[in-house]
C-alpha cells in the first residue's frame, strides 16, 4: 500500500543495526539475506502470528469445513455440500433475522453517532466540569452489559415497572417494552445506542481536537455562520475520522450478541432475533453446528463487503 | 468566539495562542451546560437505577434505615460472587498482560514497518477484527474440549486474547507512530541493537499506549459475556458476567441481591476509567486502522 510513500521510514528496514552503521553501499543495494534489524521484526511479530494463526485462523478453516457438513458439537457429521448455506437462504428465520440485523445496525451505527457528535459538540466548548461530564457520558460503555441489560429490564420490562408507569402517568397507557414485538425490536436499539454512544463520543471528540481552530477564526472572518461552519468546515474535515467511525461501529453491530440477548434473548416471537444470535440458537441450541456457522459466514461476507465500500470512500476522502 | 479576536494587538502575529482547548463558540453558554446537565442525568438513569436498588433493604429485611449494606452482606456470604470476582480478576488481567506483551512488539513493526509483508499482515488483522465471536468459538470449543480446556479459564483467556490482538496491536501501532524514529536512530548509532531501541526508547516512552491497550483489553475481557457462557460450565469456574446472570436467572424478583453483585461487577472497571480515563483513546485505532 504505502511502499514508497515515507522515505524516511523505509531506513529502518534497510539499515543493518545501529551498532555499526553499514557504509553506502549497505543503502544502495538492499541484501537479500536476512539482516539483524530484520530478524529481530521478524521475532516481534512471531508471537502475534502464532496466536492468530491458533485461535483465528484455525478456527475459519475448522468452522468452514463444518458449514459443508451437518454435524453437532460431538460430532464431525457427514459432507452435505453447500446444504447449511441454501437451507439458510431459503429460510424465513434467516431473513427476518437479517431484516433485523439491518434495522438493528443501521440504528445502532447513525443513532449512536449522531448522539456521540453531538455530545462531543457540546463538550468541545468551555463548560464548568467538562471532565466530570466526560467521565461520566462513558459509563454506559464501560458498564458491563450483563448490568446495564438488569437495570434496564427493571426500568422497562413488566407493567409496574417505572417506565410505563409513566407512561401511564402521561396518560399513553403501559406499552409493553420487551413483550410487544415492534416495541422490543426499537427498545433493544435504544439500548444498543445507550450503550454505543459514548464510543462515538470518544471518537468525535478525538477528530474534533485534531481540527485547527484556525480553520473556524478565518470561516468567521468571512461571515460563515455556526451552520456553515458545521456543515463545511467541521463534517469534512472530520469525514475521514467518521467513515472509520462507522465502518467500527457497523462490525460491532453486526456481531453483537449480549446487548440483545441478554434484554430479550431474541423474542418475543423472534422479533429481536439478529443472525448471531440465530446462529448461536442453531449450534448451542438446535446442536446443528453446520447450520450455525454457514449462517455466521453469510453474515461475515455481507459485513466484510459493507466495511470495504466505506473502506474505498475513506480512500476517496484521502485523495480528495 | 471573542476570545481571540479581543487578544491584544502584540499577540495577533501569533494566532495559534487559540489553542484547541478554547472554545471555538463561547455563545450561549449556560443553556449548553444545562443541557450536558440534562443529557447526563438521563444516560445514567439505569446506572442510578442499579446502585439505588442494590442500597435499598430487602422485603425481607427487619431494619428499619433507609440504606443498607445488608444486600452486599447476602450475596458475599450466600453466592460464589467472590470466586467468580477471583476468576475475573485472573482472566481479565492475565489477558491485559499477554496482549501487550504481544501487541507491543507487534505494534512496533506495523508502526516502523514497511512493505508488502506489513500491508499484509494489516490487512489480516483487519479480516480477522470483522469475523464474528461466534465464528471463532465453535471450533475453538470442540478443540480446547479435546485438551480439557473447555470449561477453564486458561481456556478462556487463550479466546480471549485472540480476539484483542487484531485492536490492541493497532492502539500500540497508532501510538508508537507519535514517537520520532530520530530517537531510535541516537539509540543504534550509539550502540544500542533493534531490540535494545524498542525497550529503551519505544517502551519507556509509550505508557499512555500501553495503558489505552491495557486499558481496551480490560474492559473486553472484563465485559465479555458470550466467550464464558460457551465455555464455563461449573459454577466455580465461572466468571461475573455468566455468574452474575445465572443469579439473576434463579433470583428473579430480589431485586436488592441482583443488584448488588451487579454493582460488585462494575465496580472494577468504572475505578479503572475513573483513575486512568485521561490515558484512554481510541482516535488512534482509526488512524491506524486506514492509515496504510
Amino acid at each position: 500500500m504505502a511502499t514508497s510513500t515515507l522515505p524516511p521510514r523505509t531506513r529502518a528496514r534497510t539499515k543493518p543495526t545501529g551498532r555499526a552503521p553499514g557504509p553506502a553501499g549497505d543503502l544502495r543495494r538492499p541484501r537479500r539475506r536476512i539482516t539483524p534489524m530484520n530478524l529481530t521484526l521478524v521475532l516481534f511479530v512471531v508471537p502475534s502470528v502464532l496466536l492468530l494463526l491458533l485461535l483465528n485462523a484455525y478456527p475459519l478453516g475448522f468452522g468452514l469445513n463444518q458449514s459443508v457438513r451437518d454435524g453437532s458439537l460431538l460430532d464431525d457429521g457427514q459432507f452435505v455440500g453447500l446444504a447449511n448455506y441454501t437451507d439458510a437462504l431459503t429460510s424465513t428465520a434467516f431473513w427476518e433475522a437479517a431484516r433485523f440485523t439491518l434495522i438493528f445496525t443501521v440504528v445502532g451505527v447513525f443513532g449512536s453517532w449522531i448522539v456521540g457528535l453531538g455530545l462531543a459538540l457540546l463538550l468541545r466548548t468551555r463548560t464548568p466540569a467538562r471532565g466530570l461530564f466526560k467521565v461520566l457520558l462513558l459509563l454506559p460503555w464501560v458498564v458491563p452489559i450483563v448490568v446495564s441489560s438488569t437495570a434496564w429490564n427493571w426500568l422497562v420490562a413488566t407493567p409496574s415497572s417505572p417506565v410505563p408507569q409513566l407512561f401511564d402517568a402521561l396518560g399513553w397507557g403501559t406499552p409493553l417494552f420487551l413483550a410487544d414485538p415492534t416495541l422490543a425490536a426499537i427498545t433493544v436499539c435504544i439500548f444498543k445506542v445507550w450503550v454505543s454512544f459514548p464510543f462515538m463520543m470518544m471518537m468525535s471528540a478525538s477528530a474534533l481536537a485534531s481540527v485547527d481552530p484556525v480553520v473556524y477564526e478565518a470561516a468567521r472572518m468571512d461571515g460563515a455562520s455556526p451552520r456553515q461552519q458545521f456543515t463545511q468546515i467541521t463534517l469534512p474535515l472530520v469525514a475521514r475520522s467518521t467513515y472509520i467511525s462507522w465502518i467500527l461501529m457497523t462490525i460491532f453491530c453486526v456481531n453483537d450478541f449480549p446487548t440483545i440477548y441478554l434484554l430479550t434473548g431474541g423474542g418475543p416471537v423472534n422479533a429481536t432475533t439478529s443472525l448471531v444470535v440465530l446462529a448461536y440458537r442453531s449450534v448451542f441450541q438446535n446442536f446443528e453446528t453446520g447450520s450455525g456457522v454457514a449462517i455466521a459466514f453469510l453474515m461475515t461476507a455481507v459485513l466484510v463487503a459493507v466495511s470495504v465500500v466505506l473502506y474505498r470512500q475513506i480512500r476517496k476522502v484521502d485523495t480528495a | 468566539m471573542s476570545a481571540s479576536v479581543t487578544l491584544p494587538a502584540r499577540s495577533g502575529a501569533q494566532p495559534a495562542l487559540a489553542r484547541p482547548s478554547r472554545a471555538p463558540e463561547e455563545k450561549g453558554k449556560w443553556w449548553r451546560f444545562a443541557l450536558l446537565i440534562v443529557l447526563t442525568a438521563l444516560t445514567l438513569i439505569p446506572i442510578a437505577v442499579v446502585i439505588g436498588l442494590s442500597l435499598q433493604p430487602s422485603a425481607a429485611s427487619t431494619t428499619t434505615d433507609p440504606i443498607t449494606l445488608e444486600n452486599f452482606a447476602t450475596v458475599l456470604t450466600e453466592t460464589s460472587v467472590l470466586v467468580w470476582l477471583r476468576n475475573s480478576l485472573v482472566v481479565t488481567l492475565a489477558t491485559v498482560l499477554v496482549s501487550v506483551l504481544v501487541a507491543a512488539p507487534a505494534g512496533y513493526v506495523l508502526s516502523r514497518g514497511r512493505g508488502r509483508v506489513v500491508s499484509g499482515y494489516s490487512l489480516l488483522l483487519f479480516v480477522i477484527q470483522s469475523l464474528p465471536v461466534i465464528v471463532s468459538v465453535v471450533p475453538l470449543f470442540i478443540l480446547f474440549a479435546g485438551f480439557g480446556l473447555s470449561d477453564s479459564l486458561f481456556g478462556i483467556t487463550l479466546v480471549y486474547v485472540g480476539s484483542t490482538i487484531a485492536v490492541a496491536t493497532w492502539m500500540m501501532a497508532a501510538y508508537i507512530d507519535s514517537i520520532p524514529i530520530a530517537l531510535e536512530e541516537a539509540a543504534w548509532i550509539d550502540g544500542a541493537s533493534v531490540f535494545g531501541g524498542f525497550v529503551r526508547i519505544i517502551l519507556r516512552n509509550s505508557l499512555p499506549g500501553i495503558l489505552s491497550t491495557a486499558i481496551f483489553a480490560f474492559l473486553l475481557a472484563w465485559n465479555d459475556y458470550l466467550v464464558a457462557l460457551v465455555f464455563l460450565r461449573s459454577e466455580l469456574s465461572f466468571t461475573l458476567p455468566v455468574g452474575v446472570q445465572s443469579f439473576v436467572q434463579q433470583n428473579m424478583t430480589d431485586w436488592g441481591s441482583i443488584m448488588a453483585v451487579s454493582v460488585i461487577m462494575m465496580i472494577p472497571p468504572i475505578l479503572l476509567f475513573a483513575t486512568l480515563n485521561r490515558y484512554f483513546s481510541v482516535g488512534g485505532i482509526g488512524g491506524s486502522l486506514a492509515g496504510r
